[in-house]
């Protein structure tokens, strides 16, 4: 039996790329990508928590996470394309009329 | 070393790699396949895991959907044609101290934790009871997440439709 | 689980139903009578009093809805939930007037019938953020409201600002809700239960992780205080408020914080707090130091907002600055960790609804004559615009903090439960802090009555609808500024809340 230390740790990882992802990138969509790995982290935690402490709510809770990541997709991109059309870029470094 | 370390090890490699692929290729195009297989490695830990559902559902709404709408927004804001699709990196080292430490005080917490381990098996199967917790306890949450999907479907509609 | 179990529930939360129906009723009518789209201000109103009168019914109700077998909770319905929830249906109606009368929502008006419907699903959100007790449900509202305000933040969108700002507001948002998440999952891993009222007992079980579960709980303030724009999560509040539209921004800044203040305060009171003396002081459980904790943010918060709003040229960008202040002074009432120093911030609530919504309006109103923010075309606007000038003015004052307008009544609650703490530095930090807040407010008022007009600086010529509804806010912040018992006996009423 894997001990859950490993799967934290893993999930932990995940985590951490995702939030140097949205911290680090300048394109909007890459940001996304790792906004999308930070709630996969997260999802895999509940799974591991589930699977070891025998109780299926954690499961569960995946199951909501994944609508809404699901719903924040798709508004996200939608956002993204209605600057894009506004601005021509996606670059966050570009995206500066208002003082960061 | 059994059967099953040896595919916790293999999912676990590709989850890692291909997250660490997500956040550090430049091309754009590279990061979007990769988290695919991030997706994908995960989808086998949660068979590992026991949650058979949650893997099939991982595929689904996550390669399926998410993954695809990801790749449609790339090609609707990149102008592939002639321009380069390559992306830059923005204040890495302030963010890479800080993500340092994050993950140092991540890694000492967790190893230091007597994590409460229950070894009971799961049913071959969790759909049952997860249907029955989704439409008796968790009611609730259930109806609320339908008028958060109406709500995301009309905003998202909304806003990127053309005037 | 029995039926009777399900409609006994559903009795409780009349008031979401009741907003869901109108959602639904919305999309419908925009849809088949697209014709007639200009009527659907009228009918969200509507929909906001219907929901408002059941609202105001569950002012002396108690209950739990949802519990389920081993007695836990989904939501929790007591007098408490009531009063930030009438917080939440007073400023959607003031959100709807705002809206009509602001000539930046013209080029919106095709799309009426999303913008109403993304407000009815906010105003769900919030109310599900204020009374949910269970840290699943809690995680959803708060991105209920968020994708709802993201998409309403960049709603011109035609406007470069308002998309930018709805980018920026997603990406903050989408971060600290992940952080939020990990939180959540860290703590249900700990105490394998999401549960606000079991966490209270588990917590105190799984004591030898406590390192694990501060960490968590870091986590999960990290959504909280993006909701409340407490530092160090501020850093979108002045880029959104600023590029949204003004109505969004007004009602950003009360309704969201709002809700984010009741799902802060119910956390930390139904999961930490286990008793509390004859004086009303609460005693917490030791995991997790929150008084220390929220002295620092708040002092953070309120010396950054008042001192970014000093260098400020754009007066929407001043406002938001100076409701992080307002987000600071809130926090030093939570962080008394007592029923005065709850009061106090119901009390302030229910001020800081008027006397900010009521500045948002006059820049709302100001703007469609002038098409300006900026502060150097205020000049002289205190003579071309008398009315506006002197409600300016009087809410400015107000949130200065200064007799004799409610503002005043607000600050002095919060500074009497910091003073009954023994809290006396946090409390001489806080009146420093309105002291330097005096100086900006007071430099847009130089600006209008001091400064010369420009040429032909237009007249003012307000509608009786909009004299109206201004007056509807700048008298009740000189009234309750006078003969203010009303207010502090309806939050004396309201502190009772259900988890001891």
């Amino acid at each position: 039996m894997i001990p859950i230390e490993y799967y934290l740790i893993l999930s932990a990882f995940m985590f951490i790329m995702g939030v140097i992802g949205v911290l680090t990138r300048k394109n909007a969509i890459i940001v996304f990508m790792s906004i999308e790995l930070m709630l996969n982290s997260a999802n895999l935690t509940f799974v591991t928590f589930s699977s070891y402490l025998g109780n299926v709510t954690g499961q569960l809770f995946v199951f909501f996470v994944m609508t809404v990541a699901a719903a924040e997709a798709a508004v996200g991109l939608a956002i993204i394309i209605a600057l894009f059309r506004n601005k021509q870029t996606v670059s966050i470094d570009e995206i500066n009329i208002l003082k960061w | 070393m059994n059967i099953y370390d040896l595919i916790f090890y293999l999912f676990a490699t590709i989850t890692v790699l291909s997250a660490l692929a997500v956040v550090s290729t430049k091309n754009i195009i590279y990061s979007a396949y990769n988290l695919m297989l991030t997706f994908f490695g995960v989808a086998g830990l949660y068979v590992l895991l026991g949650a058979d559902f949650l893997a099939i559902v991982q595929l689904i709404v996550y390669v399926g959907g998410i993954l695809i709408l990801i790749l449609f927004g790339v090609m609707l804001t990149n102008k592939v044609n002639g321009m380069p699709i390559h992306t830059e990196v923005t204040n890495i080292i302030p963010a890479s101290i800080t993500i340092g430490l994050f993950a140092g005080i991540v890694l000492a917490f967790f190893m230091n934790t007597n994590w409460k381990s229950v070894t009971t098996e799961f049913p071959a199967t969790t759909i049952q009871s997860l249907g029955k917790l989704l439409m008796n306890e968790y009611i609730l949450i259930f109806e609320l997440l339908g008028v958060l999907l109406l709500i995301a479907l009309i905003g998202a509609a909304s806003i990127a439709r053309k005037q | 689980m029995s039926i009777e179990y399900f409609l006994n529930s559903l009795y409780l939360i009349k008031p979401e139903i009741a907003v869901t129906i109108f959602l639904v009723l919305i999309v419908l009518l925009d849809l088949f009578f697209s014709k007639k789209n200009h009527l659907l201000p009228f009918f969200a109103f509507l929909g906001l009093l219907i929901t408002g009168y059941f609202v105001i019914e569950q002012f002396d109700i108690k209950g739990l809805a949802f519990v389920t077998n081993d007695s836990r909770a989904m939501v929790t319905v007591d007098s408490f939930a009531a009063f930030f929830k009438t917080i939440v249906v007073i400023t959607s109606l003031y959100f709807v007037l705002l809206t009509v009368n602001s000539k930046e929502m013209d080029e919106t008006h095709d799309r009426r019938g999303e913008y109403y419907t993304l407000m009815m699903g906010m105003v769900l959100g919030m109310f599900f953020m204020i009374s949910g007790s269970d840290l699943i449900l809690l995680y959803l509202s708060v991105e209920l409201v968020s994708l709802s305000s993201y998409v309403m933040a960049g709603f011109a969108k035609t406007s470069e600002r308002s998309s930018e700002a709805s980018l920026k507001y997603l990406i903050y948002g989408a971060l600290s809700s992940g952080l939020m998440l990990f939180g959540i999952s860290l703590v249900y891993g700990l105490t394998a239960s999401t549960n606000l009222y079991e966490l209270n007992a588990l917590i105190v079980v799984s004591q030898a992780n406590s390192f694990v579960l501060m960490f968590a709980l870091l986590l999960i303030f990290a959504g909280i205080g993006y909701k409340i724009s407490a530092v160090p999560f501020h850093f979108w509040t002045p880029d959104v408020y600023e590029g949204a539209p003004t109505p969004v921004t007004a009602y950003l800044s009360v309704a969201s914080k709002a809700a984010g203040f009741a799902l802060l305060i119910r956390f930390i009171k139904v999961s930490f707090v286990f008793d509390k003396d004859t004086l009303g002081f609460w005693s917490s459980n030791p995991v997790f130091n929150w008084q220390d904790f929220l002295i620092v943010i708040s002092v953070a918060t309120m010396t950054l907002g008042n001192f970014a709003a000093l260098w400020q040229k754009n007066v929407k960008r001043m406002l938001a600055y100076s409701s992080i202040a307002h987000a600071g002074y809130l926090l030093t009432g939570l962080a008394v960790l007592s029923d005065t120093g709850l009061i106090a911030i119901l009390v302030y609530f229910a001020i800081y609804l008027m006397m900010n919504i009521g500045a948002f309006l006059i820049v709302i109103l100001i703007k469609n004559k002038t098409g300006s923010e900026e502060l150097d075309n205020y000049d002289g606007l205190g003579f071309s615009m008398p009315f506006l000038g002197v409600s300016f003015t009087i809410f400015l004052i107000s949130l200065t903090g200064l007799p004799p307008t409610a503002g005043f009544i607000g600050k002095l609650y919060l500074f009497m439960a910091l003073v009954d703490a023994k809290m006396i530095v946090l409390a001489v930090i806080a009146l420093l802090n309105s002291v330097v807040s005096l100086y900006y407010y007071i430099r847009i008022l130089k600006h209008m009555f001091l400064a010369k007009p420009k040429e032909n600086s237009p007249k003012e010529e307000l509608s009786l609808q909009q004299i109206l509804i201004v007056l509807s806010l700048v008298i009740p912040v000189i009234f309750f500024g006078l003969y203010f018992s009303p207010i502090v006996e309806l939050a004396k009423n309201s502190i009772l809340m259900l988890g001891f």
